[in-house]
C-alpha cells in the first residue's frame, strides 16, 4: 500500500499515437518504452481489462479502452504452478501489441490484485497511452475501416521482432496489419498439454485459445487435452472436440480447415467451434466467412437463439463473420446477432456439432451463455 | 400482436389502465417517481391505451391534462383507488411506477379482492411476487431456496450460544439488544473475548441478544435488472456507493457504473441479480442491493425492490437507457427483442448499456432547515434530493457534483474544516455528516495519510487516493503563488498573469479535474490575499473572467460528448450532452443558428425548490419545442422530468453555474435563456449573465433587481404610495434596539447573507430576540440584519400572475387557510379564494398593476400579501414563476407557464380575465412533511419552510378539496383518541368553534390543562393530561391511547416551542396524525361536516 502514496503524482513522459490516416494524437506514455505498430480495434467493456489484454485474439491489435478508468483493481496475481487457474489471466503474457486510455489508475488495492497495471506492462514490455479522448479514436476506428496505429513514446526503442512470429513480416517503417497473415502460430501451444484427467477427454485445438475454455471443462471434469493448432488430429483419441479462438482471418490458417473436415468433422464426435474456432468449423462445413465492416467488440452483444428466442447478452471480439446465405444443408442458424442480424451460431441439424461467434467461456464479460458448456459436456 | 389481448381497443374503444402515482414528495420517495410515471405515460399512449392516473401531486408532469388521460388528483389509498375503478371500469392496474405507496395499495387491493370483483389484472411483477419482495421471513425464505446468500439476525439467549452463533457466521459481529430502546445493549465485536463482555451485559437487561454478522466497512452495491415476461433479463447499470454500508443508499454519493470491484465480482453479483430477478417472477424493472466484502468473493443480497425507484431513475439518466419506458411496454406485453433502444433507433433494447464516463450522485440535505435534527447519517435516510454529475473521471465529477448541490460551494476545496481541530476532523471522518468529504479533503491537506483515512472511513482506497490527489494538486498549485507578503488588494491583470506562468499543460490538466474558474480564482486568492480582506461574491466573479479569457486565448475549452448507451460503438444521434476536458473533439458541433433557447432547470430538489420548479421547465421547454424553436435545457438533477432526453431538443446535463452557462452559450449561440422558471437557483444568474450581455428572455435585470432588492422595493413601495410592514435593515444590535422600540414585538428576523431562508425567526420577546441572534453571525456593515414588523392574526393572500412590458396579463388570487407567519411553502392554499372581501381582492388587483407597472415586469410573477380586514400590506414580489405555478394553472384552466412563454417569445398576447365563479370545484394545496423521516425534528411550522413536497385536491366544495388534501398529506381521521393543546387564551375560545365535530367523533379527547377548562366549562367531557407529572402528556400518546394531535403554540417564543416539542416529536414518533396550526386545525374539523358525504360520493372529480 505504501507505493500508492506518490502514484498519482507521477510526471509521465509524453507519447504519440501515430494513424494509418495520418492522425497524430498526444498523450503520456504508459508501461513499457517500447515502439509498436498493431491494428486499431476497441472494446466498450467497462472492466476485465487484463483479461482482454492476455487474450490471444488481440494478438498484433492495439486495443483501445472506451472506457475512461482503466486499470483500478489493478492485475491480479498470475500464481506460479497453477497458472491454468489464475483467474483474470486469459494466457500467460499480455497479446495486444498496446494499449490505449483515457486515465489510467496505477495503484492496486484490490484484494486479488497483485501489481498495478502500469508495472504489469513494464514487465512485459508492452507500452501504452494515457489522455487519449478514446471516445474521439473509437469514432475513428468505426468510421475507418483498417486503421493501423503506432505508439511512439519519446525516446523509446523498437519492439523486439523476436516477441511474436508473425512480426517477422512487418519491416519496421511498415504498420502491423496482423490479418494478412497466419496469427495462430504465434499463440498455439508448441506441444501437447495435459491439463486434466476426467472420464470424457475434450481436445482442444488451440488457435489462441482462452484460459477460460479449459477452466470451465475442469471445472465439469472433463479430462482436458490442449493440442498444438498443427497436430495430426487423425491420431487424436476424444469424446470431443473445442475448437478454440484465437487471432486473425479464418481464409489465414493454412491447411487448418482442410484438416479440421477431414479429422474432426469425420469422427462425428461432438465439436464446439468458439469465434474463430466456429469461423473454422463453418469454413470446413462449407460455409463462406466475410470482413465485417467494423467488429463486434463488447461485453453487451445481445443474441437471440432459434427457434425459441432466448435473448442473451454476450462477450464478442471479432471481425469476420459467418455469411448468412452460405450456410450449409444440415447446418441451421442457431444464434443470430439482434443489433445486425449477422450469424451469431450453428448448429448441425442430426450431428452433435455446434458453434459459435461469442465467447461462452466469457471472461471478460457475461456469464449468460455458460450453459453451452454445459451443453456441450452433456453430450460426450 | 406484442400487446397483451385484453388491453385491446374492444368494439373500437381504447382500454383504460390505472396508472398509480406516488403522491406528495417526501424524503425517500420524491421526484423520481414523476419522472417514472411520465415515461410510462409515454408508453401507454403509444399503443393506444386510456391512462387513468390517480395522484395528488399536482405539481407533476404527469398530472397535467392529456388527450389520452385522464387524472384523478386524490389520496394513493385502497378507498380511492376503489372508487375510481368503480367510475372508469379500467381492465388493468399497474403498480410499479409509483414507489412503494403504489405498490402497498395493490398488494392491499389483491388481498381484500377488490382487483378481482371488479377484473382489474395488475399487470407486470405479480402481487404474490410484490408481497415477497416486501415481507422479510418470505424473501428470507426465498432467498435461501435459490441459494441467495443473505445476512440473518440470530436470537440467542446465553453467552454460549452467542459465542456458538458468532463462530459459524464469522466475526466481526453486531449485538443487538432484542427489547432495549435506543441502541442499548448494542455492539461490535471483533473477538470472543469482546462478543463474550458484550453479551453479558445485554442478556442482563434483556432475555434474547440478536447477533448479526457485522457488515461495517462492506461495499454496497445495486443492480437495475429488467425482465420481460419471456424471460429474458438484462441488468441495465450498476452502482457502488463511495460510503460503505452503514449509510442509507439515499444518502451516499454514489458512482455509477462500479469503479472498484473487478470483471469476476461484477459478473457474480449480476448473476445473482439475473437469477433473483427470474426466480422472483419479475416482469419490468426491479433493483438488487447487495454488501460486498471488500477482502474476499462474499457477499450478500441486502434487499431487492420490485418496482421503479430511485436507483432506477437514477441509472436511467446514468446509461440514457429510458428504463421507465421500456418497462412501461414491458408490463403492456412486449418482449425486449420487439423493442428498440430508442437512444439508438437501430439497436435492440435488449441491451446492457455501455459507458464511457463516470457519473457521480451527490445527495442534498437541507438538515440545518429542521430545528434540532442531528445532522450524522446512518440507516435513516435525510436527504431531500440529488445532483448527478457526468464526467471523463472521478475527480471531475466529484468536484462538479459538489458545485451543483450547492451553488455556493465551488468544489472540494471549500474550506468547511479549515479551523477544526485534528480531533474534529477525525470525529468527523469516524461518524460522518453530509460534510465527511471536505473532512477527508482537510485531512490530506494535513498530511494524513491514505492508510489514516481508510482505517477511519472504511471507503475504498481507490475513491480515497483520487481525493488525495486533489489535495495533492492544489499544494501544487498553490506553489506557483509563493508571495514574501500578501496583498491588499488584486486586480483581474494580475490574476491573469499569475496564470499565464502556469504551463498550459497543467492548467489544462486542472480543468480537466473538475476545477472551476472561480475555484482558481479563489486558490490564488487563499495564497496571495490578506485574509483580512473580504470579496465580494461579485468581485471574485468578475476576478474569474481573467482565468476564462486565458483559457480561451491558451485553447483550454471543454467539448461536448454524447451519453449514447453504446460507448460510440454505434453512430447515434442522441440529444443528451454533457462538457468535460477530458478530450479533444465534440461529438456535436456548435449549432450558432441563434435559434435555440435555453431554459435554465432548477437543480437539486431541495426545502424551497422541487417538482413545481421543474414543472415549470418542462413546460417551457416543450412550449418551444413544439414552436420548433430549437429547446435546450440545462439541468443536473436526475430526479426531474426535464432531464428526459425527450423533454427538450439538447439536454445538458450540466452545472448551473455561471461559467457552465456560459460554456453552453458559447456553443450553442442561443437566441436567448430564460432563467425565471426554474425557481430561485437560476433566478439568481440573471445578474451575472446580463452582465456578460447574454439575452435573457423575460423580465429584465433591473426588473429583477428591483423586485429582489429589498431596499430598492420598499423605495418603490413607498413612492407608489403601497403599504408594507415596516422594516429596517439593522448593521447594528443597537439599530435592533431602536426599531424594535419604535414598532414593539413580535418582529421578523432575516439574517442577509443567508440565501436560503435559513435562520429566519419571529422574535416575540427580548429572550427570543436574544437566543436568535446569537444563532447568526456578528451583526455588521457587511452583514446587515433584516427585521420587520411581524402582524399577528392577518390573513396571508397570493397572486400568481403573467405580465408585459408593464402591463398586466393575467393574475389570479388565492389565499392561505394559516394566518401570516407560516412560510408560503408551507402553508395551505386555497383556490379560488373563498374568504377574501371583494373589496380586498380590487385592492390586491389594483396593487399588482402598480408594482408591475414600477418594476415593469415582462414575464411570471407572484406577489405576497397580508390582509387584515381590507388593510393590505405587500410582503414581497417574486419577478420568476413561483411554487404555486402549477397548482393555480390546474385549478384554473389556464397554464400560466405557457402564457409566461408566450411573453417571453415575444408573442402577442391578449388580456386573460378568468370567471372564479365559471371554475367548477375547489382546490386546496396542502404541504407534505417528512419529519418521521428525520429524528429529533421539531414538527413545528414556521417562517422557515420545512415541507418537502404537496398535494393539490379539488372538491365540489370546500370542505371536500379541504379533506382530501389533508388525507394525502396523511392526516388522518383519528380512530383511537385526540389529544389537544390549543394555543393562547383566545385561540382555545376561537377552538370552541369546531370541538362539537371532534366530539362527534365519539372517541376519547384528552387536553392539557388549559384547554380542559374550555372544554370541560361547555360541558365536555374531557381526560386532563400534564406536562410532568402522571397521566402526562407523552404518555398517552406511546400507550397508543391517541392517533391525532392538535398542538397549538401560544406564541412563538423559545420557552413556548420547547415546552411543546416532546409532545410534537413523540407525536411523530409514534405516528400520529398531528396539526400545529390553528386555522389549518379548525378548517379541517369544519370539513368534518363532509367527512360522511364525501366518503359516500360516487363521482369523483378528474382533470
Amino acid at each position: 500500500m505504501e507505493q500508492t502514496k506518490e502514484i498519482l503524482d507521477k510526471k509521465y513522459k509524453k507519447a504519440c499515437l501515430e494513424l494509418s490516416n495520418g492522425v497524430k494524437l498526444k498523450g503520456n506514455a504508459i508501461g513499457a518504452d517500447i515502439i509498436v505498430s498493431g491494428e486499431m480495434v476497441f472494446n466498450t467493456g467497462m472492466l476485465g481489462y487484463s483479461e482482454a489484454m492476455t487474450d490471444p485474439s488481440y494478438l498484433g491489435q492495439i486495443l483501445v479502452f472506451s472506457f475512461c478508468l482503466i486499470g483500478n483493481y489493478g492485475i491480479p496475481d498470475l500464481k506460479i504452478g497453477d497458472f491454468f487457474m489464475s483467474k483474470g489471466h486469459e494466457s500467460s503474457s499480455i497479446k495486444t501489441q498496446g494499449i490505449i486510455v483515457s486515465d489510467i489508475y496505477d495503484g492496486c488495492h484490490h484484494h486479488d490484485g497483485g501489481i498495478s497495471l502500469e508495472d504489469w506492462m513494464k514487465s512485459q514490455g508492452v507500452p501504452g497511452i494515457s489522455g487519449i479522448d478514446t471516445r474521439y479514436l473509437v469514432q475513428m476506428i468505426r468510421e475507418n475501416e483498417n486503421l493501423s496505429g503506432r505508439i511512439i513514446p519519446e525516446g523509446a526503442k523498437l519492439q523486439d521482432k523476436n516477441k511474436f512470429e508473425f512480426l517477422k513480416n512487418f519491416t519496421d517503417d511498415e504498420y502491423v496489419d496482423p490479418s494478412k497473415y497466419n496469427l495462430i502460430p504465434s499463440v498455439s501451444a508448441k506441444e501437447k498439454v495435459i491439463m486434466s484427467k476426467g472420464s470424457k477427454k475434450v481436445a482442444v485445438i488451440d488457435c489462441g485459445a482462452k484460459w477460460n475454455i479449459m477452466r470451465m471443462l475442469v471445472e465439469r471434469n472433463c479430462g482436458v487435452e490442449l493440442l498444438p493448432w498443427d497436430s495430426d488430429f487423425s491420431k487424436v483419441k476424444c469424446d470431443g472436440w473445442i475448437i478454440s479462438n484465437g487471432p486473425g482471418d479464418p481464409k489465414n490458417t493454412g491447411d487448418l480447415v482442410e484438416r479440421i473436415k477431414k479429422d474432426v468433422l469425420s469422427s462425428d464426435k461432438p465439436i464446439l467451434g468458439i469465434c474463430l474456432g466456429h469461423q473454422l468449423l463453418s469454413l470446413a462445413s462449407g460455409a463462406k466467412t466475410k470482413r465485417l465492416n467494423h467488429g463486434h467488440r463488447s461485453h453487451n452483444q445481445p443474441v437471440f437463439s432459434f427457434p425459441e428466442k432466448n435473448a442473451y447478452m454476450s462477450s464478442q471480439n471479432h471481425r469476420y463473420a459467418v455469411e448468412k446465405n452460405s450456410i450449409q444443408p444440415g447446418w441451421m442458424l442457431w444464434f443470430e446477432n439482434a443489433n445486425d442480424g449477422s450469424v451469431e451460431g450453428l448448429k448441425h441439424e442430426t450431428k452433435p456439432f455446434m458453434s459459435v461467434q461469442f465467447h461462452p467461456e466469457a471472461s471478460s464479460g457475461p456469464n449468460d451463455t455458460s450453459w453451452i458448456m454445459d451443453k456441450f459436456v452433456g453430450s460426450l | 400482436m406484442p400487446i397483451l389481448d385484453f388491453l385491446l381497443p374492444k368494439d373500437g374503444k381504447k382500454q383504460r389502465v390505472i396508472l398509480l402515482g406516488s403522491g406528495a414528495l417526501s424524503i425517500g420517495q420524491a421526484g423520481e417517481f414523476d419522472y417514472s410515471g411520465s415515461q410510462a405515460v409515454k408508453a401507454l399512449e403509444e399503443e393506444g391505451l386510456e391512462i387513468i392516473i390517480i395522484n395528488p401531486n399536482i405539481a407533476s408532469v404527469q398530472t397535467n391534462k392529456g388527450a389520452n388521460k385522464r387524472v384523478y388528483l386524490y389520496p394513493v389509498t385502497p378507498f380511492w383507488i376503489k372508487k375510481i375503478i368503480k367510475i372508469e371500469k379500467p381492465v388493468a392496474i399497474i403498480s410499479s411506477f409509483g414507489g412503494q405507496t403504489s405498490l402497498n395499495c395493490v398488494i392491499e387491493l389483491e388481498k381484500s379482492g377488490v382487483l378481482k370483483k371488479y377484473n382489474v389484472k395488475v399487470l407486470g411483477t405479480q402481487v404474490n411476487a410484490l408481497e415477497m419482495s416486501e415481507d422479510r421471513e418470505l424473501f428470507a425464505q426465498k432467498m435461501k431456496s435459490i441459494n441467495a446468500p443473505i445476512a440473518k439476525s440470530h436470537a440467542v439467549s446465553t453467552v454460549k450460544e452467542a459465542l456458538e452463533t458468532a463462530e459459524q457466521i464469522g466475526y466481526p459481529v453486531i449485538t443487538r439488544s432484542a427489547f432495549a430502546l435506543g441502541g442499548l445493549g448494542s455492539g461490535l465485536a471483533v473477538t470472543a473475548a469482546e462478543l463474550k463482555k458484550l453479551t453479558q451485559a445485554a442478556l442482563m437487561s434483556s432475555p434474547q441478544v440478536l447477533i448479526e454478522k457485522s457488515l461495517h466497512g462492506w461495499k454496497e452495491i445495486e443492480y437495475e435488472v429488467m425482465r420481460d415476461k419471456t424471460g429474458n433479463t438484462i441488468t441495465i447499470c450498476n452502482m457502488e456507493n463511495f460510503d460503505p454500508m452503514g449509510i442509507h443508499t439515499g444518502d451516499s454519493i454514489v458512482i455509477a457504473p462500479c469503479q472498484t470491484i473487478n470483471n469476476i465480482e461484477n459478473n457474480m453479483l449480476r448473476d445473482m441479480a439475473i437469477k433473483i430477478a427470474r426466480n422472483v417472477g419479475i416482469v419490468g424493472e426491479c433493483n438488487v442491493q447487495y454488501a460486498l466484502n471488500p477482502k474476499d468473493y462474499g457477499f450478500y443480497v441486502i434487499e431487492i425492490n420490485a418496482r421503479l425507484s430511485r436507483s432506477s431513475a437514477l441509472a436511467s439518466k446514468a446509461t440514457g437507457y429510458p428504463i421507465a419506458y421500456i418497462a412501461a411496454k414491458i408490463v403492456i406485453g412486449f418482449d425486449l427483442l420487439e423493442l428498440k433502444n430508442p437512444v439508438t433507433g437501430t439497436t435492440s433494447a435488449f441491451y446492457e448499456p455501455s459507458l464511457d464516463y463516470v457519473t457521480l450522485k451527490v445527495p442534498r440535505w437541507d438538515l440545518s432547515k429542521f430545528s434540532g435534527v442531528s445532522k450524522n447519517l446512518g440507516t435513516q435516510m435525510k436527504s431531500v434530493g440529488e445532483v448527478m454529475a457526468i464526467g471523463r473521471n472521478f475527480c471531475e465529477v466529484m468536484q462538479k457534483a459538489l458545485r451543483m448541490v450547492n451553488e455556493n460551494e465551488d468544489g472540494i476545496t471549500v474550506n468547511f474544516f479549515k479551523d477544526a481541530s485534528d480531533e474534529d476532523i477525525e470525529k468527523e471522518l469516524l461518524s460522518p455528516t453530509n460534510l465527511r468529504v471536505f473532512a477527508i479533503y482537510e485531512a490530506f491537506k494535513r498530511g494524513k495519510t491514505l492508510e489514516y483515512a481508510y482505517e477511519k472511513t472504511k471507503i475504498d482506497y481507490w475513491f480515497l487516493s483520487h481525493i488525495l490527489y486533489l489535495a495533492k494538486v492544489e499544494k501544487e498549485l498553490l506553489n506557483f503563488f509563493k508571495l514574501e507578503v500578501k496583498k491588499d488588494s488584486v486586480t483581474a491583470q494580475e490574476l491573469y498573469d499569475a496564470y499565464k506562468q502556469i504551463p498550459k499543460d497543467f492548467l489544462q490538466h486542472l480543468k480537466s479535474r473538475g476545477f472551476s474558474d472561480l475555484q482558481l480564482v479563489k486558490i490564488y486568492l487563499s495564497a496571495c490575499l490578506d485574509s483580512k480582506i473580504k470579496l465580494s461574491i461579485k468581485e471574485i466573479r468578475n476576478l474569474s473572467f481573467a482565468v476564462r479569457k486565458l483559457r480561451k486565448k491558451l485553447g483550454i475549452l471543454p467539448v461536448v460528448k454524447q451519453i449514447d448507451t453504446t460507448s460510440s460503438e454505434y453512430p447515434t444521434k442522441s440529444n443528451y450532452l454533457y462538457l468535460t476536458y477530458g478530450g479533444i473533439h465534440s461529438d456535436v458541433s456548435s449549432k450558432k443558428n441563434e435559434k435555440s433557447i435555453i431554459t435554465l432547470g432548477s437543480g437539486s430538489y431541495r426545502i424551497g425548490s422541487s417538482l413545481e420548479f421543474d414543472w415549470c421547465s418542462v413546460m417551457t421547454s416543450s412550449y418551444f419545442k413544439n414552436k420548433k424553436n430549437d429547446s435546450v435545457i440545462i439541468n443536473c438533477n436526475p430526479e426531474t422530468v426535464s432531464t428526459d432526453y425527450s423533454a427538450s431538443d439538447r439536454l445538458y446535463f450540466e452545472e448551473l453555474s455561471f461559467e457552465r452557462v456560459l460554456d453552453i452559450i458559447d456553443i450553442e449561440g442561443p437566441k436567448g435563456v430564460i432563467a425565471c422558471m426554474g425557481g430561485q437557483n437560476p433566478n439568481n444568474l440573471i445578474q451575472p449573465l446580463s452582465e456578460a450581455k447574454v439575452n435573457i428572455l423575460g423580465h429584465s435585470q433591473k426588473s429583477v433587481a428591483g423586485a429582489e432588492d429589498r431596499e430598492k422595493f420598499s423605495a418603490m413601495l413607498d413612492k407608489l404610495g403601497i403599504d408594507q410592514p415596516e422594516w429596517t435593515s439593522a448593521v447594528s444590535i443597537a439599530d435592533i434596539e431602536k426599531f424594535i422600540k419604535k414598532v414593539g414585538f413580535p418582529v421578523l428576523i432575516r439574517p442577509s447573507f443567508v440565501l436560503s431562508g435559513t435562520l429566519m425567526n419571529v422574535a416575540t420577546d427580548k429572550k427570543s430576540l436574544d437566543y436568535y441572534l446569537s444563532l447568526t453571525r456578528d451583526i455588521s456593515v457587511d452583514f446587515p440584519v433584516v427585521i420587520s414588523k411581524f402582524i399577528l392574526d392577518a390573513k396571508e393572500i397570493e397572486c400568481d400572475g403573467v405580465a408585459k412590458n408593464g402591463e398586466v396579463i393575467l393574475s389570479i388570487v388565492s389565499e392561505h387557510i394559516e394566518n401570516a407567519g407560516v412560510h408560503s411553502g408551507d402553508a395551505t392554499m386555497v383556490f379560488p379564494a373563498r374568504k377574501i372581501y371583494v373589496r380586498t381582492v380590487n385592492i390586491i388587483k389594483d396593487i399588482v398593476r402598480k408594482i408591475v407597472k414600477g418594476l415593469n415586469l415582462n414575464g411570471p410573477f407572484n406577489i405576497q400579501f397580508i390582509a387584515k380586514d381590507n388593510d393590505v400590506k405587500v410582503i414581497e414580489c417574486n419577478a420568476r414563476a413561483s411554487r404555486s405555478f402549477p397548482f393555480i394553472s390546474k385549478v384554473s384552466g389556464v397554464n400560466l407557464a405557457e402564457v409566461s412563454c408566450k411573453v417571453m417569445n415575444d408573442e402577442t398576447v391578449k388580456k386573460i380575465l378568468i370567471d372564479e365563479s365559471e371554475i367548477p370545484y375547489v382546490g386546496v394545496k396542502a404541504s407534505m412533511f417528512s419529519f418521521q423521516r428525520l429524528d429529533g425534528a421539531d414538527p413545528v411550522v414556521g417562517v422557515e419552510m420545512a415541507s418537502t413536497g404537496e398535494v393539490g385536491c379539488l372538491g365540489e366544495e370546500f370542505n371536500h378539496a379541504m379533506l382530501l388534501s389533508m388525507e394525502a398529506t396523511r392526516i388522518i381521521k383519528p380512530q383511537k383518541g385526540i389529544l389537544l393543546s390549543t394555543g393562547r387564551e383566545k385561540d382555545k375560545v376561537k377552538f370552541m368553534e369546531v370541538v362539537d365535530n371532534l366530539y362527534k367523533l365519539g372517541i376519547p379527547v384528552y387536553a392539557t390543562k388549559g384547554s380542559t377548562k374550555y372544554l370541560e366549562g361547555r360541558g365536555y367531557s374531557v381526560n386532563t393530561v400534564h406536562w410532568n407529572r402522571s397521566p402526562r402528556a407523552v404518555d398517552v400518546i406511546i400507550d397508543g391511547k391517541v392517533d391525532f394531535v392538535i398542538n397549538i403554540n401560544k406564541n412563538l417564543s423559545v420557552d413556548e416551542i420547547n415546552n411543546n416539542s416532546e409532545i410534537r416529536k413523540t407525536a411523530i414518533k409514534c405516528g400520529c396524525s398531528i396539526l400545529t396550526n390553528l386555522e389549518k386545525a379548525m378548517a379541517y374539523l369544519r370539513a368534518y361536516d363532509s367527512y360522511d358525504e364525501l366518503q359516500n360520493i360516487e363521482n369523483c372529480i378528474s382533470l
